[in-house]
């Protein structure tokens, strides 16, 4: 399995495990910080869940009201069942506007559905120019991490790239790296035809888009360029304008530690007059990909209440030590373990939801207060029902014989009897690979206890009776 | 509705299974809700504390790395302006067409193309808005036309009306023109730290936001 591969590879990684533990620890330390902030945090949590369980209930009727608000303010909507037709939507958008330079900030949905590779294939690629995605498109990876993409790799690393690939002087100071990306990327910026964005949140009530972000680049991709194509899960909907603040004070606390990121940008439809700053034509690309489906449970509808803050990558004792790639999917992580099954299908991501320990730190630290252990527990549980067969079929019999026994005091102590006898240990390889099973013990917890009963009785009459 | 009413196939689709899915998980959420008490949907949040909305602002620039200047009435804000310009030696600045930026700095550039901002050494800008909770400036396109000014030069200087600053941002959402097409909101200068976590600013965006607090006479 290419997971248990990667997942060992990467543990050997002693440069990579060292970027991710200072990184990790880091987001964890200002995030604690940020939201010590915040009066209420629980019930800014509670609030902001209760808004996308009744936006998640009602998603038809508030993507409706959201499409015919967009439309009116000039917005242009289109409607992708799956990655294949979003990429087509935008790959002939991009061809009828004649874009020849394409600019892209950062946007989780576009790798979901490989943008990148399908308007290569056009012979148009895209240029990201978020500095972290820049540096891995540079590279030719993908994201190891939802708001940091190039996590995983030093500072030598990136200075070697950009030696190589920008011409520059070898530097290993950060801020002569990010210098020269600046040069490099505002000569597109200054050709750019089309711009590609992601979104954050999309407002039912008036037809807004809302992209936060903190570098600037998201903001000169949607207003210098012409045309500006917006790409969006059905999910990312939110009915109304003050819902907003809720979610503003979560995602960058959560996200990054910061009280708000740089910059927020509230697009609403084109420019109202040709003189105005802004693209002429927006188009909003709503995207469904298998997300319509997870509604069909409260467990799994709860994964649509994401808001891609990345808090739980942070927190996973997982993540902390393997990294993204090891996960072998665009989202990594705990959100990444229930979400991607859920995208591309259990039987090619059935490895995901064991990728945890179960120990419920993403639960914790959700802001929204997705129940990510209770989804990993529904997802093994699926796994193992398709996978019927004669393991099963033992592991069934074992479980009712457990429950048999464990039902029946008597029955349960004659059995540890007869095991304690004749030194039985349970033929459980799996488990004792990796971990040692302690023999039994020559006395049984409950011997010991009547005996220690019969004692007790009799120092307490002692003390009663001599003194 | 401004466009024809098309059949669109894959729209017709998804929200058909939207719907069809949510009617499966219907009797599943009667249940769970009958157990669940929601908190209230639009709850505000606790009323900040009652301290002097400027100083609550300008705290919070300092914290955000933005730099401030208060002045009394437009004469002092002029010579204030100039003074912030001259220090950072800007040559060339851009400035937007509100009628604020025009009094003040009638010589600033208007109507530049991309390529001619793109060499420009200072944007200055009005701001409409202002959040003491978390030093942000608002820029609503109704108006404030220009507000490429304030991002691509590496110096931004924005003018501000103390008038104008809300308590929080749930204050200032509620103020905001929807009239405008792009309401754009500043907190500090452009970051980054996609480096190994170290914070570098001025990536994208201007490297300097000097907001001129105007206060009137």
């Amino acid at each position: 399995m290419t997971f248990d591969r990667d997942a060992r590879a990467a543990l050997n990684d002693p440069q990579l495990r060292g970027a991710l533990r200072q990184a990790t620890t880091l987001f964890g330390e200002r995030r604690r910080a940020a939201i010590a902030s915040v009066a209420d945090w629980e019930g800014a949590r509670d609030r902001a869940r209760a808004i996308k369980d009744e936006t998640l209930l009602h998603l038809d009727r508030y993507l409706e009201q959201f499409t015919a608000n967009a439309d009116r303010t000039g917005a242009r909507i289109h409607w992708a069942r799956d990655a294949a037709e979003a990429c087509e939507i935008i790959g002939r958008i991009a061809e009828e506007r004649g874009a020849r330079t394409i600019v892209k900030s950062k946007s989780m949905a576009s790798e979901e559905i490989h943008l990148n590779a399908a308007l290569a294939r056009r012979g148009i690629e895209p240029i990201e120019t978020d500095l972290g995605e820049y540096i891995i498109q540079l590279a030719g990876e993908t994201p190891s991490h939802i708001v940091a993409p190039a996590i995983h790799k030093t500072r030598g690393q990136i200075a070697a790239l950009f030696a190589e690939k920008l011409g520059i002087a070898p530097s290993d100071d950060a801020e002569a790296l990010t210098a020269a990306a600046r040069q490099a990327l505002r000569r597109r910026f200054a050709e750019a035809d089309l711009g590609i964005s992601g979104v954050n949140f999309a407002v039912a009530e008036t037809g807004t888009i809302l992209i936060l972000e903190n570098e600037g680049n998201a903001r000169l991709t949607t207003s210098l360029p012409r045309t500006h194509i917006a790409l969006m899960g059905i999910e990312k909907v939110i009915p109304r304008f003050a819902d907003l603040e809720v979610f503003l004070q979560l995602l960058p606390r959560s996200g990054t530690g910061q009280v708000l990121t740089a910059y927020q940008s509230l697009l609403t439809g084109v420019k109202r007059r040709p003189e105005d700053e802004g693209p002429e034509q927006l188009h909003i690309v709503l995207l469904d990909n298998g997300r319509s489906r997870m509604l069909a449970a409260p467990v799994t509808r709860q994964s649509l209440a994401c808001i891609r803050c990345g808090a739980c990558l942070n927190a996973c004792p997982v993540y902390r030590q393997i990294g993204g790639h090891a996960y072998g999917s665009v989202y990594a992580g705990p959100i990444g373990a229930v979400l991607t099954p859920q995208l591309i299908g259990l039987e090619r991501a059935a490895h995901l939801p064991y990728a945890s320990s179960l120990c419920g730190a993403c639960r914790d630290v959700c802001p929204v207060k997705i129940d990510i252990p209770a989804l990993l527990l529904h997802l093994r549980a699926e796994v193992i029902e398709r996978h019927a067969g004669k393991q099963r079929l033992l592991e069934r019999l074992a479980f009712r014989s457990y429950a048999a026994v464990m039902a029946r005091p008597r029955l349960y102590e004659w059995v540890m009897g007869i095991a304690r006898l004749l030194r039985i240990t349970p033929p459980l390889p799996a488990w004792t690979k990796w971990r040692d099973l302690r023999p039994l013990a020559p006395r049984s917890f409950r011997d010991e206890w009547r005996a220690d009963a019969v004692d007790e009785k009799r120092s307490l009459y002692d003390v009663t009776h001599n003194r | 509705m401004t466009s024809p009413i098309i059949a669109d196939p894959a729209r017709d689709q998804i929200l058909r299974s939207i719907r069809e899915n949510l009617a499966t998980s219907a009797p599943l959420d009667a249940m769970t809700h009958a157990r669940r008490d929601h908190p209230p949907l639009v709850a505000r949040a606790p009323s900040p504390e009652p301290r002097d909305p400027v100083q609550r602002f300008t705290t919070q620039l300092e914290a955000v790395g933005a730099q401030w200047t208060l002045v009394r009435g437009e004469a002092e804000a002029a010579r204030a302006l100039r003074r912030i310009l001259a220090d950072v030696g800007a040559k060339r600045v851009a400035g937007s067409d509100a009628p604020l930026v025009r009094r003040l700095l009638p010589e600033s550039l208007t109507g530049l193309t991309r390529d001619e901002l793109f060499t420009c050494d200072a944007g200055v800008t009005s701001a409409q808005w202002g959040i003491a909770e978390t030093g942000t400036l608002v820029l609503e396109s109704a108006r404030e036309r220009s507000r490429l000014a304030s991002l691509v030069p590496p110096i931004h200087v924005a003018l501000l009306s103390t008038r104008c600053i809300c308590d929080s941002l749930g204050d200032a959402l509620a103020r905001v023109d929807p009239a405008s097409h792009a309401i754009t909101l500043i907190t500090g200068p452009s970051r980054t730290s996609d480096i190994e976590l170290t914070l570098v600013v001025g990536v994208h965006g201007p490297q300097t936001v000097h907001i001129l607090l105007l206060e009137e006479e």
